[in-house]
């Protein structure tokens, strides 16, 4: 008999945790969660122990520190295995205590005072201001830092809270499906817990029945209704008739949730390569079995064209397909394959709400009645109409959205776009910008182009923030007002993590300085102390983005690829 | 959301009719002062100056980025339409004749600069835009002389190693002679300036000239040479017009700041001695 040797997953050539030994993992195979596994249900490639070893690792937290804050997006989830921890329910703990920047708008005077108040030297920072940096302490691991909440009593007192203790599971549903986590969980006490990556916890749910009905159960319960009931297309049900569709519902993950680690090898491959890499959700002709819904990141839609493959727009958290599909298909109509393909861009986590389901609860409430029939109107064919609009466009007409579908642009909510035909390359965008920010500007006025498009080096405050994972003081995070993604620079500690992370390279890091305009060095190794920095919109400022206002010339647009529609000015003033 | 960039004709228009109305009603203004023997140039003068002083507010606009002051694209708008009134209210304060005595003529000569070098200024940056769009590369201008020194250490890079790998010279002794002149700095400025082909002609001739004296293997290194000399044609081709919608603005802003501070005198020496 040949032996099979297969390769063990790429991933664990950078270990999860860089000390894990061989005892740690004997150690972790006799705690009940984890010696309940069946290891022989795991193939050989991608062994139990081997998962122990690579995508997990021991962590330590000191009584306060926050393990997770409430808004931050992880790829990583915990198992207690010593220790107490509290979960604040209910009011949630301020900006302040997770690091987070309040954003006050300047006033009039304030935003006039800038005219003398700016410093020559750019990045100035006052230095008394940094205090934050108290809330943050070094851990034993190298290069890791916590931030601590100060007053653990009070916070007891006034805030409704659980606890977790040994055993408990917790940040698996953010893990998983890329969401912001829920609430703040801290240590009560020191804490010892199992860090779990993504993957390895994927490969839990896919090979262990128990993990999987566990992780399963805890997503039905806190999450699907939740977004079943936030689609337009089961606003109608009432409670009993949509936990009977949400019993019923599938989810699959298709894709990767590190995308953004490929993005870049991506980039050198030949175009519409990446397509036929992509994980394929539906295919085109085949005959749909329900309605599919995107709980998570992006799918591709695309259809067959000559030799290749078309993209015609891209489906993000929130929207679904398939109903028109079905609907015809119920109704008698033959011949009702899917229009499209869908595949997953990237990564993308799904919903399948099964035909028998639809057609019960959907369906018979279209036909029931007059009410129900004008709402299918509305409803799908509104769908369909606009999905039969995208195939009936022109190869040139979808040119723009189907290259910032291969640039992952559509991941941008405000993607600076600019139109290279108006724009005469004058700069006041970019002083503006430095005006506004330090005397630093926030953007590049340069990125790659499309015709006559530019999408610039700004942040385009994605969809889908990559940059967020794994930031340790929460200084980078989605602000609470506006969905904007912004660093606190006082608690950015210059890890350079988010600048790491973020795909489009939009994240800058700089030295600040004191007053008298020397650099800030960090007293215990002398080196400069970095900030990372970025586009925030100008979110303290109180006439908006300051680079669109600034251009003379209106070339300047911060924009969504797919609520955009684009249409020059034939008048070319 | 339709992306609509720039203003609606209906709009441009209407900002030339008001622009137009202050004119005729300025006019009319003058022509009454004749009438009853006053003196007419007191009223266009007035006018003019609010006029000159709205269009030099421009410039501190540009300065207050951070102020709420209306989208400089208006500002743009508004300072075009401003610039050709400022003109039409010049001829009728001057009597289309320009002035009498030197101050005035001066100030005449630096009015006409700054007004013509704004037309012109304002007919290029609505060409050149698509101009450079259509070069299919973009590149920041400050960092087109590193790029340049970019493609020419390539280019000898690739010379240097088709020598040492195929032993003649040729190839390097053509660079020497000729082909470096070409990727020392932007060359073919105002070639690129009036849209000529110049340069691609130059590259192309040189290239033609060596081809037949080299071997297979050299020939492959020149056809990389000349990609590089195409990548620096385009480059240089941003560099001219680049250039161009830079250097308008250094004729401009001064002579803009020469005719206020000459109109601020011009109203001192008026008010203090006809008043
Ligand atoms: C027909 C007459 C004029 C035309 C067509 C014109 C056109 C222009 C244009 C196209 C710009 C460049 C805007 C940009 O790209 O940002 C500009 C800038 C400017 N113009 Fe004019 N202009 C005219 C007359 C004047 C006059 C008479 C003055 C002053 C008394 C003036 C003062 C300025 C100033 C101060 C700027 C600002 C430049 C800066 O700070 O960047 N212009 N003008
Ligand atoms: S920093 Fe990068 S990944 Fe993060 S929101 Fe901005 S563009 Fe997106
Ligand atoms: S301000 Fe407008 S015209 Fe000037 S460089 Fe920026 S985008 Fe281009």
């Amino acid at each position: 008999m040949a032996i099979t040797t297969q390769e063990r997953p790429q991933r664990w050539d950078q270990p999860f945790g860089l000390f894990m030994t061989d005892q740690d993992v004997d150690r972790l195979l006799t705690i009940p969660e984890i010696s309940a596994i069946e290891e022989n249900k795991f193939p050989a490639h991608c062994s139990l122990k081997g998962i122990l070893k690579n995508d997990a690792r021991i962590v330590k937290y000191s009584a306060g520190d926050i393990v997770i804050r409430e808004g931050d997006y992880g790829n990583s989830a915990f198992l207690v295995l010593d220790g107490s921890l509290k979960v604040v329910l209910f009011p949630g703990l301020p900006g302040e205590m997770l690091g987070r920047r309040t954003i006050r708008k300047k006033t009039l005077w304030q935003a006039f005072k800038q005219l003398w108040t700016q410093r020559k030297t750019p990045e100035v920072r006052d230095v008394k201001s940094q205090n934050q940096y108290s809330l943050v302490r070094a851990t034993e691991a190298l290069g890791t830092s916590h931030v601590f909440l100060q007053d653990v009593p009070a916070i007891l007192d006034r805030n409704k809270t659980a606890s977790l203790g040994k055993g408990a599971l917790f940040g698996e549903l953010a893990a998983l499906g890329r969401t912001p986590r829920t609430s703040t969980i801290f240590a009560e006490t020191d804490t010892e817990l199992l860090e779990i990556r993504w993957q390895g916890l994927r490969e839990f749910r896919k090979y262990d029945q128990g993990w999987r009905r566990l992780i399963d159960q805890r997503y039905r319960a806190n999450a699907l209704n939740a977004h079943l009931r936030a689609t337009s297309i089961f606003s109608h049900l009432n409670d009993e008739d949509l936990q009977e569709v949400a019993d019923a519902t599938l989810f699959e993950t298709y894709g990767k949730f590190d995308w953004h680690l490929t993005y870049n090898k991506l980039q050198t491959q030949e175009k519409n390569l990446g397509i036929k890499d992509e994980p394929i959700i539906a295919q085109q002709g085949d005959y749909s079995d329900g309605i599919l819904l995107v709980r998570t990141g992006f799918a591709r839609v695309s259809i067959d064209r000559g030799n290749g493959q078309q993209t015609l727009t891209y489906l993000g958290t929130g929207d679904f397909y398939g109903a028109d599909e079905i609907f015809r298909a119920w109704q008698g109509d033959s011949n009702v394959g899917l229009r499209v393909t869908i595949t997953a861009l990237g990564y993308a986590e799904m919903l399948r709400v099964p035909s028998k389901i639809v057609e019960k609860h959907l369906f018979a409430y279209w036909s029931s009645g007059r009410e129900g029939f004008r709402k299918r109107s509305l409803q799908s064919s509104v769908e369909s109409r606009r999905m039969q609009d995208f195939i009936d466009r022109t190869l040139t007409d979808g040119a723009l959205l189907e290259w910032a579908v291969e640039e992952r642009f559509v991941n941008g909510t405000q993607a600076m776009l600019i139109n290279m035909d108006r724009c005469v390359r004058c700069d006041d965008c970019v002083r503006a910008c430095s005006a506004a920010h330090d005397g630093n500007p926030r953007f590049i006025r340069h990125g790659k182009t499309f015709e006559n498009w530019m999408v610039a080096n700004a942040c385009m405050h994605c969809a889908d923030p990559v940059c967020m994972i794994g930031c340790p003081t929460g200084a980078i995070h989605r602000s609470m007002s506006g969905g904007m993604v912004i660093i606190n620079d006082d608690t950015c500690i210059g890890c350079e993590t988010c600048a790491n992370s973020c795909p489009y390279s939009n994240i800058r890091m700089v030295s600040i300085r004191d007053d008298v305009g020397n650099f800030i060095t960090d007293p215990q190794n002398q080196k400069p102390i970095l900030k990372a920095t970025k586009c925030d919109l100008c979110a303290d400022q109180i006439s908006g983005p300051a680079c669109v206002f600034a251009c003379p010339h209106d070339a300047m647009r911060r924009v969504d690829f797919r609520e955009t529609e684009l249409d020059e000015n034939t008048t070319g003033f | 959301m339709k992306i609509q960039q720039g203003f609606s004709l209906v709009r441009i228009w209407r900002y030339v009719g008001l622009a137009s109305l202050l004119f005729l009603v300025t006019w009319q203004w003058t022509i009454q002062i004749d009438r009853s023997l006053g003196v007419s140039a007191f009223a266009s003068g007035w006018v003019l100056f609010g006029v000159l002083a709205f269009l030099s507010l421009f410039s501190i606009r540009k300065r207050l980025p951070f102020m709420p002051l209306a989208p400089s694209a208006i500002w743009f708008m508004l300072h075009t339409i401003g610039g050709f009134l400022a003109l039409f209210l010049f001829w009728l304060h001057t009597d289309a004749l320009g002035s009498k005595g030197f101050y005035g003529q001066v100030l005449t000569v630096l009015f006409y600069i700054t007004s013509i070098s704004g037309v012109i200024g304002l007919f290029m940056e609505k060409v050149i835009p698509r101009q450079l769009t259509c070069s299919g590369v973009e590149i920041i201008y400050e960092r087109i002389p590193a790029e340049i020194a970019g493609i020419r250490e390539e280019v000898e890079s690739l010379i240097l190693k088709c020598t040492e790998e195929i032993g003649t010279s040729t190839l390097a002794e053509h660079y020497l002679e000729t082909l470096s002149w070409y990727f020392q700095k932007p060359r073919f400025f105002l070639n690129n300036v009036f849209g000529g082909h110049l340069s691609q002609h130059w590259v192309r001739q040189q290239c033609m000239i060596l081809e037949r004296f080299l071997s297979e293997k050299e020939r492959e290194y020149l056809d990389k040479v000349y990609m590089l000399a195409e990548k620096k044609r385009k480059i240089d081709f941003h560099y001219a017009l680049q250039s161009l919608l830079k250097t308008w603005l250094l004729v401009h802003i001064p002579m803009a700041a020469a005719v206020t501070a000459m109109v601020i005198w011009h109203l001192i020496l008026i008010m203090v001695f006809f008043v």
